[in-house]
């Protein structure tokens, strides 16, 4: 009985924040998150070491909070600029994942598709030794025209042979992968890394190691980008014909099909903007983040941003705040294991967490709206 | 203790915007059939679902077999013996029979005394078994998209009866089928209540409630208005009460002005997925100012006709003129501009967006054009002041007006919300597919009423309906389908119900 009301409060403070339907939207990752940590909280309680220690430290880390100390050119600010470096590839990757699930669609291959546009794209500009100016924005064009044709084709399968666009894109995750290891190994290889060359500085989407105010910086140009890109997608969903038409495909295709709207084009579109975006990921990644391409490896953010996208609620808005969480985590995960002695992977596992707990935000709902009913139960059990 | 099964004490119930149930107090004695009447989202439903565990009052008490119980799930009012079958059926359509009816409540075997499966096998029997003692004859074998309407609602009854319910509700369990499932309907409802059961039965169709209901409860606006003995009550009485106005059973109808030919349908054949031929060689033609209603017994092709002109289903062969200009072969957005509305007769799958709200869903027709549009821009506000015309012009009733989720409007608002979205494009050919479905008296009578005031202002309108009295009402001219074959096409003036009938039958040709 006693143990039985402990439970019972517990799972109140849990869900009573998220009973209110209209606040849904924010108060279940929110919840989602906490609730992550408190996990996280008592993993790192299990191996001996103070939780709010190494929260503190992932947050120095990334940037967040001061370090007691810098190595020379080297700040919170320098930390911080490398942060949102790190996350501007996330943000474009989990866009694309949104866009695709606005349409039921499913895209799981954001991997393969950053892959491809990145490679394109340093093959084309980032060996070309153009000018910056152009070079620049060629990078962005063809990474984005690269992942949207690629988009494109798991669209344009499903539309006209309905090949479920989560087996094409798996396929053409492998197939990109090991085509695209099998060029860099025999055309572009750096001996020395063992990876493709690098880009030249007049390609990159990151300014390396500007000097300022006697600091080294690494400027993500692809950042504003990526907000800007962030908040244009929020119109085109809310505010415009094609956002209406693809928000109708996804929610209901045959009642869509029945109001004269072209169910395949729009799968095909809203394939392409997902692809496309999963473009810009793939430069701002490999042509940004990184200068090269490790051969033979997919990225893991491709798949963490199908996560990331749930935790910002498939909101376009929604995902830069999941981004910024999910990577400040990833980011500080080195100064809290060299500084806390907790070990890189805990990170890990709180981020795995956190995107755990950001898939189960149907179920937490689900037991919003249960609560009621067992406090009912209970009641009943009393009388 | 009181002689009540069933009591329901002061229960409300509040959605945002709307209060659905007002302070509702009913008694429902064992073994009786109790009819629950009230216009479209007076609180029908949500009552029985709050008797049903899906929702809790927010006050009230419920009292069963005189105990008070806070029902506070559909299983928790399994194991009081209370069963609902739903106004939209809850059914896995990948499912068989047998899997949909013992979900959650498997039967369980041990293989080899170690490893548990589920026991199929003595399911199948049991629902074999049940199936045949109350006269509901299924193939639990079967897969539940294989199944017609009529069918599935079986197999939500068998749900029902398989957890042992005692209380049995329906949510109007009539307004899918065809008049001849009905009468099976209202008699298997018969045979349960002699069978001991306690039947609770939603409808708008007064001729039931008077055939088979020994009580009713007539609510209106989420109040209840009064609980009438049926055999003592007027039909005309009750819908009065219902809807708060005298309801005329007949419309007022001056002889039709018929114009020009609007649509021309020659030789149609269509094939269904199977590649059978559905729809044979049909030809007819409709002029403006004139209701053309076809009549027939359900799935006799009257639906693939409506489909192919509004170009939902493709066309084996033959022709479709729409104001002389051949659209067989147009896309469903060419046909609504050449000048096409469309009721579709599945509201909930085709009919609307769920999950989009009711300013969104009545734009769907015209939302990229001005001035919903501009230059592929929407106009927000253009959805707004649309939608809150629409409302007040046709009566739809939801909790938060144009911003409602659809899905949570009740089902004849539903309807209504189609039904004002299609009128509302104006176009020269309105097809209307059981319009009425799920509505009650009072809109039932504002529709026909619109149907013939469109007819006068020059629309050609094909209205097809399962319901003869509808179509003896409206109709200016009659084409009766039988088999995928028109058997006759008439004025109605020259054909009497009976005639209609019999060619529906395909016992008289020509
Ligand atoms: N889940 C819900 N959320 C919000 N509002 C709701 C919900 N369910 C019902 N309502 C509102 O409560 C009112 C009563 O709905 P209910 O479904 O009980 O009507 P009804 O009498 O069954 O009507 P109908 O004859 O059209 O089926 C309606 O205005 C409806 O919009
Ligand atoms: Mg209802």
């Amino acid at each position: 009985m006693d143990k039985d009301k402990r439970k019972l409060n517990l799972s109140k403070i849990i869900f009573k924040p998220i009973r209110n339907e209209k606040w849904q939207p924010i108060t279940i990752p929110v919840v989602s998150i906490v609730i992550s940590f408190i996990a996280a909280a008592i993993v790192i309680l299990l191996i001996g070491k103070n939780p709010l220690q190494a929260f503190y430290n992932l947050l120095q880390g990334a940037g967040i909070m001061p370090k007691p100390a810098y190595a020379g050119y080297k700040s919170m600010l320098t930390d911080f600029l490398s942060l949102l470096n790190a996350m501007t590839p996330l943000v474009f990757a989990s866009l694309a994942v949104a866009v695709a699930l606005k349409a039921g669609l499913f895209n799981i291959g954001v991997s393969g598709q950053m892959l491809v546009s990145g490679f394109i794209a340093t093959i084309i500009v980032g060996y070309s030794g153009l000018d910056a100016i152009i070079a620049k924005p060629l990078v962005l064009v063809v990474g984005f025209i690269t992942g949207g044709l690629v988009g494109g084709l798991v669209g344009w399968l499903k539309y006209r042979f309905n090949i479920n666009e989560v087996v094409s894109t798996i396929m053409l995750n492998y197939t990109a992968q090991y085509i695209i290891s099998f060029f860099i190994q025999m055309y572009y290889i750096d001996p020395l890394s063992r990876q493709s060359k690098y880009v030249s500085e007049e390609a990159r989407l990151t300014l390396v190691n500007v000097e300022m105010a006697n600091l080294k910086m690494d400027i993500p140009l692809g950042f504003i980008l990526a907000i800007v890109v962030a908040i244009l997608l929020k119109f085109l969903l809310d505010r415009t014909v094609v956002g209406y038409e693809i928000k109708a495909v996804g929610a209901n295709r045959k009642a869509a099909k029945f109001a004269g709207i072209n169910v395949g084009k729009n799968m095909v579109l809203a394939m392409v903007i997902s692809g496309g975006l999963a473009g810009l990921a793939g430069v701002t990644y490999y042509l940004g983040y990184y200068a090269s391409i490790q051969p033979k490896v997919l990225s893991s953010m491709g798949f963490d941003s199908i996560a990331v996208s749930l935790l910002g609620n498939i909101h376009p808005i929604g995902i830069i705040f999941s981004s910024f969480l999910v990577s400040i985590i990833d980011q500080g995960s080195t100064y809290m294991s060299s500084q806390a002695g907790i070990r890189q992977e805990i990170a890990s596992v709180i981020i795995g967490l956190i995107l755990l707990f950001s898939a189960c935000g149907a179920y937490l709902k689900h037991k919003a709206s249960q609560l009621k009913e067992k406090n009912v139960d209970r009641k009943e059990r009393r009388s | 203790m009181s002689d009540y099964i069933v009591e329901m004490k002061h229960i409300t119930k509040r959605f945002p915007g709307i209060v659905a149930n007002d302070d509702v107090s009913i008694g429902i004695k064992k073994g009786e059939i109790f009819a629950l009447l009230g216009e479209n989202g007076a609180g029908k439903s949500t009552l029985m679902s709050i008797l049903s565990g899906m929702y809790e009052p927010d006050e009230g008490e419920v009292y069963i077999r005189g105990e008070k119980v806070q029902i506070s799930s559909p299983n928790h009012a399994a194991k009081l013996n209370i069963g609902m079958v739903h106004q939209h059926f809850k059914l896995v359509p990948d499912y068989t029979i047998t899997e949909n009816i013992i979900l959650g409540i498997e039967p369980m075997k041990r293989f080899a005394g170690i490893f548990p499966y589920v026991d199929i096998q003595s399911a199948n029997r049991k629902i074999e078994e049940l199936s045949k003692s109350f006269g509901l004859e299924v193939d639990p074998k079967k897969r539940i998209t294989d199944l017609t309407v009529s069918m599935q609602q079986r197999v939500e009854i068998l749900k029902v009866l398989y957890r042992e319910a005692e209380i049995l509700i329906f949510d109007e369990p009539t307004a899918v089928l065809t008049p001849q499932e009905i009468e099976f309907l209202l008699d298997i409802i018969e045979g349960l209540r002699q069978g001991g059961k306690t039947i609770i039965l939603i409808t708008h169709k007064l001729d039931e409630i008077k055939k088979v209901a020994d009580r009713c409860a007539v609510l209106n606006k989420g109040k209840l208005i009064d609980v009438l003995d049926v055999k003592e009550t007027s039909t005309n009485y009750m819908a009065q009460l219902m809807v708060g106005r005298e309801v005329s059973f007949e419309s007022a109808k001056t002889p039709a002005q018929m114009k020009d030919e609007v649509l021309k349908v020659e030789n149609l054949t269509v094939k269904n997925e199977d590649g059978f031929e559905v729809v044979k060689d049909v030809s007819f033609s409709i002029r403006g100012g004139e209701i053309f209603a076809i009549a027939g017994v359900a799935d006799n092709g009257q639906v693939e006709i409506a489909d192919a002109i509004a170009g939902l289903t493709k066309v084996s062969s033959g022709k479709i003129l729409l104001n002389e200009q051949d659209i067989t072969d147009e896309r469903i957005r060419k046909r609504t501009e050449a000048g096409i509305s469309y009721i579709p007769e599945d509201r909930q799958s085709v009919g609307l967006i769920l999950d989009f709200d009711v300013a969104t869903n009545l734009a769907l027709k015209q939302y990229y054009k001005e001035p919903f549009s501009r230059n592929g821009i929407l106009n927000k506000e253009e959805f707004d002041q649309f939608g809150n015309r629409l409302i007040e012009k046709y009566d739809i009733r939801s909790g938060q007006g144009i911003q409602t989720q659809v899905r949570s409007m009740s089902g004849g608002n539903q309807q209504k919300a189609i039904i004002a979205r299609e009128i509302e494009l104006q176009s020269p050919l309105m097809i209307f597919v059981q319009p009425t479905r799920g509505v009650d008296i009072g809109a039932i009578e504002n529709i026909h009423k619109m149907m013939i005031q469109e007819r006068d202002k020059g629309k050609a309108i094909l209205l097809v309906s399962l319901e003869l009295d509808e179509i003896m009402d409206v109709a200016d001219t009659i084409g009766v389908i039988y088999n995928g074959r028109l058997q006759k096409v008439a004025s109605s003036e020259s054909l009497t119900k009976n005639e209609v009938g019999e060619y529906m039958m395909g016992a008289k040709h020509g």
